[in-house]
């Protein structure tokens, strides 16, 4: 019995490294439709910047996430005001600015990528943090994976609850569900799509200072975590939160047990043959409102 | 849709002659250029084909599709496991026809997908193919990749590459000008609409997608040639879907000409920018792509096609 | 309308006119070396940990003591270098560009064993020697291109090393993982004749596919199964990973082996110095084994503020001392550079390399293994510079 509990628990622990990749991204496109590809690499930034301070500065990352998370969401406002604002106003429908968004989305790609390239390199980087091992009710685990995996669960409930407690959760979901019938009861979107395409780039700023302390990191580590979350939203459902969470752990799940039963070599098979399975069975993810 | 059925018929002939007069001056490129110039030639004609068979099913429809990767692939593979018994030609035909065989197979279950979820399947269905090949050859053959010995010259790698790029572009013509072409654009309007007025959407959809993939698929047969060793990283690269997605939006995907002159503007341009700056031209071509979507949404067609329509 | 036509069409043009000039020779009298190579994308970051910055430091070098010796003369030398975004066609495109273009006077080999396989052809049908440090496989030596040099250990001699290693421990069992490529599986096959040869017996074995972010219902499998050793055929991602998750799950074999990435200096900052005591892994140099081994180090060091790794690296600095060499001895004619590179013993910062059709016979397989924070040398005892640790202490 145990074994299986353990089995579970590890397929859990990295669904939910999973679903912390997928968060900002889904709530970018669930609100704005914006299809922001680049969201690895921006996930990657975060990464570098924890890694530069923690190595540099000798500070702890968890600390350093919140002036991470900070620096990220200035970055996206700005983003948002050279690249996206022009797309949200001028697209004539909502394809069209998914489209638009997929290919400013690839420059920024290349954009990001290449200047962490010339800043520090194409070297692997990394650092030893919380890499030991912790007993619970008989089980090991590496306190880092733990640590992600909670940071996981707190920040899609969080946004849960912000979405559904909160004034500016209400003007978000109106805005999902219908965003001229929110601009005619008074809702600043010119103000909101900022701050929420800001959130989005601070969420995956976070999931890079996570990721920075289980993985090694490398300026093209990117483009698998923008496919990790684009596979993990869609699986929840577009614009759904706690979507994106389930989905994370199912992957974990899938793969875990996956490969106890069959072997690892079919990982990759059998996550892409479940993703394929859920959507011709439900075009619209497992979650979809 | 504001030109009639006529019109369109008017200038299909004269399309057509322009393609093969085209084709047939290209051919004689490998007489007047170096290895180098020639294969940048060759890549701009890829890219051609790629784009135009990708605009040909997603322009009209606004699907968005990533799985030429995936046809790309199973063309290359095609090669990789017959080039030893089949002529150089007949593989790149097998390999046009796997591709448009795979692509009515997954056509008939995912096409009823709109937006970001057709784009993540096409994806997830790419890369499933690229893990199931590794696994088979893994498990049947104890192998990660395969090599190919006698690859035919440059030469006769460029003419089939021409030879498949006219043909993308005649059918890209005539899909325009048929009854096909209208069911499709239909359905790109308004698919409900499209079907109350007799369109058998699901069959159109298919038969387009399918069609649209057989070029894609005789590119990788063509291309895996080129490469000595194919292994299923490299010719399944998403990167091959994602830059003919990038081309044919950038170039107007409603457009004819504009994923044409799209792919040999950014071939030349990502490789004059790779050559000059060999350690930022990613850096430039980044801005140059967001300052172009920004202020040419219309696409590179807009620029010379009267009425390009404004859809990206 | 018509004024933007004619803009795009001259754009097109100029695009197509300064494509069209070849590279200039800066000067004449300059040597001039090109190569492709990853600077962004999934190659990256092996081939700028292990690959161009040896290029780049050997042509300072050389440089600096006055250039090239070629007839008697001294010149310069002039590296062009392209990136090839981790993208097969554009290796190929490349290396065309420098071959039948700009004409360089010599190349220096892309990163990977995919990449070179694929400039292969090129090399034989423009008679440009390659001496290819990042590539191995049996596959790539059997082609039998007489252009093509493959410096590093082939699989089987590395397995036969660590079998050897192991029957002089009388290690009896082993379970291993491979990571589902062209490496892991030849490292494999090779590693399953080996240890039939010595009666090792392979208790369990599981593959795995690349991106893998979990590795933990694996290895506790083999963890219930007590092997004497645990091998990991992998590459850097499997290696960091199967290195923490044995940690976490206390998974400690009498020997603890995993293959690509381990002799990265980076394997031991990133896994802690303390938690690697006692790994092994595919090496064969170290500061230690040789005075020109150590200078290579110091000057690596001092160039890029970092230390190389302590596999390829060295066999990449050994690959342009065999070209320097062959220049200076026979000119920059490519065909006897190629006739004196295939037929010397030659002397470099690995200890003296003869090549037999493709393959260098006189390194032999080695085994290394991190000690308080060096990778050194264990096996084979000739070539030691340490003790090899044995059993591997537990994880700290």
């Amino acid at each position: 019995m145990g074994f299986w509990l353990e089995l579970a628990a590890s397929g859990l622990i990295t669904g939910g490294i999973y679903a912390v990749v997928a968060i900002g991204l889904n709530l970018q496109y669930g609100l704005m439709r914006i299809m922001n590809i680049s969201h690895g690499e921006f996930l990657m930034l975060g990464a570098y910047l924890t890694w530069l301070a923690h190595t540099t500065l000798k500070i702890n990352p968890i600390v350093l996430l919140p002036g991470v998370a900070v620096t990220l969401f200035l970055v996206g406002m700005v983003v948002y005001r050279l690249c996206f604002r022009r797309i949200s106003r001028s697209a004539p429908t909502v394809e069209v600015i998914e489209a638009r968004s997929l290919l400013v989305g690839f420059g920024l790609m290349f954009f990001v990528q290449n200047a962490v390239y010339l800043a520090w390199g194409a070297d692997l980087r990394g650092y030893s943090f919380m890499a030991e091992p912790v007993d619970i009710a008989g089980a090991r685990f590496m306190a880092n994976r733990l640590l992600v995996f909670g940071v996981a669960v707190a920040a899609s409930l969080g946004l849960l609850a912000v979405l559904r407690w909160t004034m500016i959760g209400k003007a978000v979901r109106a805005m999902m569900q219908s965003p001229t019938g929110a601009q005619l009861v008074g809702i600043d979107t010119s103000t909101l799509h900022p701050v929420v395409f800001g959130a989005g780039l601070a969420l995956a700023g976070v999931a890079g200072g996570l990721l920075s302390m289980v993985y090694e990191i490398s300026p093209s580590m990117g483009e698998p975590y923008t496919v990790t979350a684009l596979i993990v939203i869609t699986l929840g459902g577009l614009g759904s939160a706690i979507g994106s969470l389930l989905g994370g752990f199912l992957l974990g799940l899938v793969e875990a047990f996956g490969m106890h039963f069959t072997n690892p070599s079919l990982k990759m098979v059998l996550s892409y043959g479940v993703l394929v399975a859920v959507l011709i069975a439900r075009p619209k993810g497992l979650f979809a409102r | 849709m504001s030109r009639s059925t006529l019109t369109r018929m008017r200038g299909v002939p004269r399309a057509l002659t322009l393609t093969v007069v085209a084709g047939a001056l290209l051919a004689v490129l490998p007489w007047l250029l170096s290895d180098f110039m020639l294969s940048l030639a060759l890549s701009c004609l890829m890219f051609a084909a790629l784009a135009v068979s990708w605009s040909m099913f997603c322009g009209p429809t606004h699907y968005l599709s990533l799985a030429t990767s995936a046809f790309f692939g199973l063309g290359a593979y095609v090669t990789a496991w017959g080039l030893e018994s089949m002529p150089y030609g007949l593989t790149v035909l097998a390999g046009g026809l796997v591709g448009a065989a795979f692509a009515a197979l997954i056509g008939v279950a995912v096409l009823h997908l709109r937006g970001a979820y057709f784009a993540v399947i096409t994806f997830g269905l790419t890369e499933l193919v690229l893990h199931s090949i590794t696994y088979v050859e893994k498990t049947m053959f104890e192998t990660a990749g395969r090599i190919i010995s006698d690859a035919p010259e440059n030469a006769v790698i460029y003419w089939t590459v021409l030879g498949i790029t006219v043909l993308a572009v005649a059918t890209a013509i005539l899909v325009r000008a048929s009854r096909l072409g209208f069911a499709l654009a239909g359905i790109g309007g308004d698919e409900e609409r499209a079907q109350t007025l007799g369109v058998n959407a699901r069959r159109a959809k298919v038969l387009a997608f399918s069609l649209s993939a057989f070029f894609p698929g005789a590119l990788g047969a063509a291309m895996a040639v080129r490469w000595t060793y194919i292994e299923p990283m490299s010719v399944f690269n998403p990167f091959i879907g994602f830059q003919t997605v990038l081309i044919a939006m950038v170039g107007g995907a409603q457009t004819l000409l504009g994923p044409i002159v799209s792919s040999v503007f950014f071939s030349l341009l990502t490789e004059f920018l790779r050559l000059r700056f060999p350690y930022a031209f990613l850096l430039v071509l980044g801005i140059l792509l967001v300052v172009l979507v920004l202020y040419l949404p219309g696409g590179l067609a807009s620029l010379f096609v009267r009425r390009a329509r404004p859809h990206a | 309308m018509k004024r933007s036509k004619s803009f795009m069409g001259i754009a097109v043009a100029l695009t197509a006119a300064a494509l069209l000039a070849p590279v200039a020779p800066a000067a004449a009298q300059n040597v001039r070396i090109g190569y492709a190579i990853a600077r962004t994308g999934p190659w990256a970051p092996g081939a700028q940990v292990t690959q161009e910055p040896n290029y780049i430091m050997w042509a300072e070098q050389v440089n600096a003591a006055g250039g090239l010796n070629v007839g008697g003369k001294k010149r310069k030398i002039e590296l062009i270098g392209y990136d090839d975004r981790s993208n097969m066609e554009t290796v190929v495109r490349s290396y065309e560009k420098l071959m039948s273009s700009d004409k360089v006077d010599l190349i220096l080999p892309p990163w990977g064993t995919g990449a070179n396989f694929a400039i292969m052809s090129l090399a034989k049908k423009y008679h440009y020697p390659m001496l290819s440090c990042t590539a191995t496989g049996r596959k790539l030596v059997d082609a039998k291109n007489p252009y093509f040099f493959a410096l590093l250990q082939q699989p089987d001699v590395m397995m036969d090393a660590l079998a050897e290693y192991m029957v002089a421990r009388k290690v009896k069992t082993a379970a291993v993982i491979h990571v589902d490529e062209l490496f892991g599986l030849e490292q494999f096959t090779s590693l399953k004749s080996s240890m039939a040869k010595k009666g090792i017996k392979i208790l369990e074995a599981k593959s795995y596919p690349l991106g893998i972010k979990d590795l933990s219902p694996v290895l506790k499998d083999m963890q219930a199964k007590k092997p004497d050793a645990f091998i990991g055929l992998t590459y850097p991602p499997g290696t960091f990973l199967s290195t923490g998750q044995a940690k976490a799950i206390g998974f400690n074999a009498k020997i603890f082996y995993l293959a690509v990435g381990t002799a990265f200096p980076i394997y031991r900052d990133k896994m802690g110095a303390a938690t690697v005591e006692g790994v092994m892994g595919l090496g064969t140099w170290n500061p230690k084994t040789g005075a020109a081994a150590k200078a290579y180090f110091d000057a690596h060091v001092k160039r890029w503020k970092k230390e190389p790794d302590r596999w390829a690296s060295a066999f990449c600095y050994a690959g342009l001392e065999i070209l320097q060499d062959a220049v200076e001895k026979v000119g920059l004619d490519r065909k006897k550079i190629r006739d004196y590179i295939a037929n010397t013993t030659h002397q470099t910062i690995i200890g003296p390399m003869r090549f037999k059709g493709s393959e260098n016979v006189s390194t032999p397989g080695v085994v290394s293994q991190w000690q308080s924070g060096e990778f050194e040398v264990v096996w084979p005892p000739q070539r030691a510079t340490s003790a090899a640790l044995f059993p591997k202490p537990d994880w700290k």
